[in-house]
């Protein structure tokens, strides 16, 4: 066995998986299909409910993955097969894609993408801003090396050029690998609402029509603007509104489910504007607010008092105004429940998160979902983690929508089961 | 002592440190202090490109002592302890400054002050590393053995989770029959599986196990030792039995609120509460009947003893989590046994997250009728000519007033933290605001304390239905696993030493010491005073009542401590 657990996915949930299985001694695969680990939550700005910075969260498990003596860490790497063997370990099948940048001589000195003529839209920001086909992904990477993405590359050779390393190697190609593991962990998180397919709230049609991620992004350390502006003019926003349950609770979008987290994220974001933008006005419209872990309640008022409005009532539609403004329409509903109309410099989408049922294709033995499309937990009851197949574990969001906290007692739950299953093996020889 | 050579890196914290505290001011200023070799600002400190940077800089700069201004070391000691360690140096030669949570974010209206207070605090921690000596960590082997404190979902779960690891369990029930509140319950949402099956299936698997005991009518009387070796004394029926183990589960559950006579008509007659509600709806067979006569109209009140306004005494501010789940649950099944049966629902806001989204869809399918109260204008109820009626602003229906006549007011009541008191006294447990049992950090370690050793799961956190219950109790197996596993733990090596030239044996250490730490040895007929190590918790308290000043304590000798008031007072001038 080369090692005793899989770990699929280096976001939160994974990394705190394959942290947890490490300290027990365990030696742990990550295989990470981007360039970077660090998932979605590197990306954010703060998080609730004790507003802690996302970074420093999360950087400090990203390096702890990188150097622990017992996990061995691939990215751009994508898991592509697991087949069980009839010793109930599994064999896994790996791709290795060519970063063309040779990764063990690479310094991260960034001359690279400095000299990249190629810019196209950066997908780590949500659109906006730019990023060149040589690149890092993000300040904070890990690990720090370059990528190219030979999708958009004009293969001019400036970045050969510049290289002080001479680590630009365009003959790479992808690598296949095969290893045999004791247990498998699924930990590929969640996609997040396409907000276009909302129609009638205009993104993608109206600039100022924006998502909670590119808010969050906005507000973030590694912020690209270095504060608040909206799209269409660049103009600092002064009445902000944002619409919950964008894409969740919705039969009209075929998703009924409750995203778990926009409520939540949504309050947060409300909290951090009003200390970026002291002067600003904030309406959260709202179905239910569901402040309902450790602490959210607590947060919630807090937003209350700091003078966030809430307006419960649904929005109908948006329409845009010549200065790019936004005209709301939404039942008033505390106030008679007459339809309404309000005006707001920027809308912010609570876009919910989706299941991503993709990766159980590569289990040949046939992995189960469930009736919304997450990966089917058999026994959620006393083994949360458990999947269809024995020794096959799901962690965090990858099972159902959930927040930060939540992912990580859902993740540190599955390693234990993923342990007990490598213990079992152990006892069988 | 060897030439001094000191790291000293200020962190922007990603504009938390940065907008308020003029870093590289703070860096121009310390840069030239003695000992320093090295002084830089990082964008994060903790990224690991910073953390490299570092090891670098200790490598190929030989440097002795590193100080790192940035977080509260709460955040991010052992990080940066790890960092040294990584590139050779001594880690407990690192200093951690704290210009976050005690400096911008402090000052966030006086920029000029907090940077000055950085340069204060940064040459303090300079101060500090100057007179730094390398130290050794206390190494205890570990038992491999774990206490559960609670014999309910989340501790007889975690007990077979550890027994899967190999690490033996002992669970201290306190009642006289494990299970706790599930063992009692029939059906439950989602699954409708009964709570007793799931009880009788880990009671049955545990049999199988040698390597759990489980003591009722039992409790934790005394601990003493530390994290990997506690001995731990505990009272069954008469009898005090003594067991030595290495991690100890704290997984004492909830109790219920209990409404006040009178709070929302509690007292009066049909007015019961959602445990008792959900006893009565599982042991009917067919239709709901209270005191003989058939229910045919239910008012359910949500948010009873959650959620409440400041201005209640002792008052519970939180959402209990579970309540609009288990509410809307029970309603089905009441549905299911009565459809005719008229039930109203008077909420604030329904927090059926996630996939329970689709419970609250199936009861508003079985017809029932929910009605959102405001925050500020509860739900009355009365009896008028005999009959229960519940008067309640609709404010999904203009605000129009209401009189609900109803046979049954089912009061929504939430969780609260059990009485733990001798418990909390023993282990010296953390508490929240809420009350319930605090973690160390809901994110970093969500099932450790601030004890080292002692770890929390299940409802004793906080509210949580019992499926995430029994993700913490498997989340403390795994943490606990971890630390029982390794066969051995690091104790912090900041304990008192005394220096035994100078000590005169009179005893007002021992007198001072909380921890019974200190014992009388004879050496070369002179009697003198000595630490016991692994008792010692470095507190100081026998430091100042030395009357010949023959105690110190490692890291915090009264030397460091001299220097960096010294280095705290010294003028600053910024320009």
């Amino acid at each position: 066995m080369n090692f005793h657990v899989l770990v699929i996915g280096g976001g939160i949930a994974g990394m705190e998986a394959a942290i947890t299985l490490g300290d027990m001694g365990y030696k742990v695969l990550l295989v990470e299909k981007e360039p970077s680990i660090g998932g979605k939550m590197i990306l954010l700005s703060k998080v609730f409910p004790t507003l802690d910075c996302a970074s420093c969260i999360c950087t400090p498990k990203m390096a702890a993955t990188a150097h622990h003596p017992n996990i061995t860490l691939m990215t751009y790497t994508e898991v592509k097969e697991v087949e069980k063997k009839p010793d109930g370990s599994f064999s896994v099948r790996l791709l290795k894609k060519p970063r063309y940048v040779n990764e063990s001589a690479c310094t991260g000195c960034q001359q690279c993408e400095k000299a990249c003529p190629v810019m196209v839209p950066d997908e780590y920001n949500y659109g906006l801003t730019v990023r060149k086909a040589a690149y890092i992904p993000y300040p904070t990477a890990l690990p720090k090396v370059a990528v190219i993405d030979l999708d958009n590359c004009i293969l001019c050779g400036a970045c050969e050029r510049v290289c002080p390393a001479e680590c630009i190697d365009f003959t790479q190609t992808a690598q296949e690998i095969e290893y045999t593991v004791g247990s498998v962990i699924i930990s590929t998180g969640f996609k997040l609402f396409p907000a276009e397919l909302k129609f009638h709230y205009g993104y993608g049609r109206f600039k100022n029509v924006i998502t909670a991620m590119q808010m969050d992004r906005l507000l973030s350390p590694t912020r690209p603007f270095n504060t608040i502006l909206r799209p269409s003019d660049g103009k600092i926003p002064d009445n902000i509104a944002y619409i919950l349950c964008t894409g969740s609770r919705d039969h009209t979008l075929d998703n009924i489910l409750c995203s778990r987290v926009c409520c939540m994220y949504s309050i947060k974001q409300a909290q951090l504007l009003m200390g970026a933008l002291p002067l600003a006005d904030i309406t959260i419209y709202y179905i239910d607010i569901r402040a309902f872990s450790k602490g959210y309640e607590e947060f919630y008022e807090q937003a209350k008092a700091m003078g966030v409005y809430f307006v419960k009532g649904k929005v109908a539609k948006i329409e845009e105004k010549e200065n790019g403004n936004l005209v709301l329409h939404y039942e008033d509903i505390e106030n008679g429940g007459k339809t309404m109309q309000a005006e707001h410099d920027l809308v912010v989408l609570a876009v919910g998160l989706l299941p991503t049922p993709e990766i159980a294709g590569i289990f040949k033995d046939g992995l189960e979902i469930d009736d919304y499309q997450y990966i089917k937990e058999v026994d959620e009851d006393l083994y949360p983690g458990k999947t269809s197949i024995d020794g096959v574990f799901v962690a965090g969001a990858a099972s159902a929508a959930m927040d930060i906290p939540d992912a990580i007692l859902h993740s540190d739950a599955s390693a234990s089961l993923a342990a007990a299953h490598v213990e079992k093996l152990r006892r069988r020889k | 002592m060897k030439e001094r050579r000191i790291g000293v890196y200020i962190c922007y914290c990603g504009g938390n440190i940065s907008d308020y505290v003029d870093v590289e001011k703070v860096r121009e200023v310390v840069k030239d202090e003695p000992g320093v070799v090295v002084a830089k600002t990082t964008m994060f400190a903790c990224s690991d490109s910073a953390q490299q940077e570092i090891i670098e800089d200790i490598k190929t700069q030989k440097l002795n002592g590193l100080v790192i201004a940035s977080c509260s070391p709460k955040l991010h000691l052992l990080t940066f302890r790890g960092t040294a360690i990584r590139a050779g140096l001594n880690p407990y030669q690192y200093i951690q400054v704290n210009i976050r949570e005690q400096d911008s974010w402090a000052h966030t209206d006086d920029k000029r002050g907090a940077t000055e207070k950085a340069i204060r605090l940064v040459r303090a921690g300079i101060a500090k590393a100057r007179l730094s000596e390398p130290l050794e960590p206390i190494r205890v082997d570990t038992v491999p053995k774990a206490l559960i404190i609670g014999g309910g979902i989340a501790g007889l779960r975690a007990a077979l989770g550890f027994s899967d690891l190999g690490i033996s369990v002992f669970i201290v029930e306190k009642s006289s029959n494990a299970g706790g509140w599930i063992g009692k319950l029939r059906k439950m949402y989602p699954h409708d599986r009964t709570g007793k099956e799931i009880i009788s299936s880990l009671i049955e698997e545990m049999r199988k196990r040698d390597n759990i005991t489980i003591f009722t009518d039992a409790e934790l009387v005394e601990k003493s030792g530390s994290v990997g070796n506690f001995n731990v004394k505990i009272k069954v029926k008469e009898d005090v039995i003594s067991l030595n183990v290495g991690a100890i589960v704290v997984a004492t559950g909830f109790d219920v609120y209990r409404p006040k006579e009178g709070e929302f008509g509690y007292g009066m007659e049909g007015v019961i509460t959602l445990p008792d509600f959900k006893k009565l709806v599982d042991e009917s067979s067919g239709k709901i009947v209270v005191n003989g006569k058939e229910v045919k109209s239910i008012t359910y009140i949500y948010c009873v003893g959650s959620r409440q306004s400041p201005t209640v005494e002792n008052a519970n501010l939180y959402c209990s989590r579970y309540c609009c789940n288990a509410t809307i649950h029970t309603s089905i099944l009441v549905s299911e046994k009565d459809p005719k049966i008229t039930q109203f629902h008077l909420y604030r806001d329904i927090r059926t997250y996630g996939k329970f989204e689709t419970l609250y869809e199936k009861a508003r399918k079985n017809s029932a009728i929910f009605i959102k109260y405001p925050d500020n204008e509860s739900p009355k109820v009365e009896r008028k000519n005999g009959k229960l009626c519940v008067r309640v602003k609709d404010v999904l229906t203009e605000n129009e007033e209401l009189d609900i006549e109803t046979d049954l007011v089912v009061l929504v009541t939430g969780m609260v933290p059990n009485k733990n008191d001798s418990l909390i006294d023993i282990l010296k447990l953390p508490i929240g605001k809420d009350r319930f049992f605090n973690e160390v950090h809901p994110k970093l370690r969500p099932v450790e304390t601030v004890i080292d050793g002692v770890f929390i799961a299940g409802t004793a956190q906080g509210p949580k239905n019992s499926a995430e219950a029994v993700a913490s109790a498997l989340a403390s197996v795994s943490k606990a696993g971890a630390l029982l596993k390794k066969g051995y733990v690091e104790l912090e090596p900041q304990i008192a030493s005394i220096n035994r030239e100078l000590c005169e044996w009179c005893g007002k250490c021992l007198e001072a010491c909380p921890y019974s730490a200190i014992e009388k040895v004879k050496e070369k007929e002179k009697e003198v005073g000595r630490v016991i190590v692994a008792l010692c918790k470095g507190c100081g308290a026998c430091v100042p009542v030395c009357p010949v000043d023959a105690i110190d304590i490692k890291g915090y000798t009264d030397k460091q401590i001299r220097e960096m008031i010294d280095a705290l007072l010294k003028e600053v001038e910024i320009g």
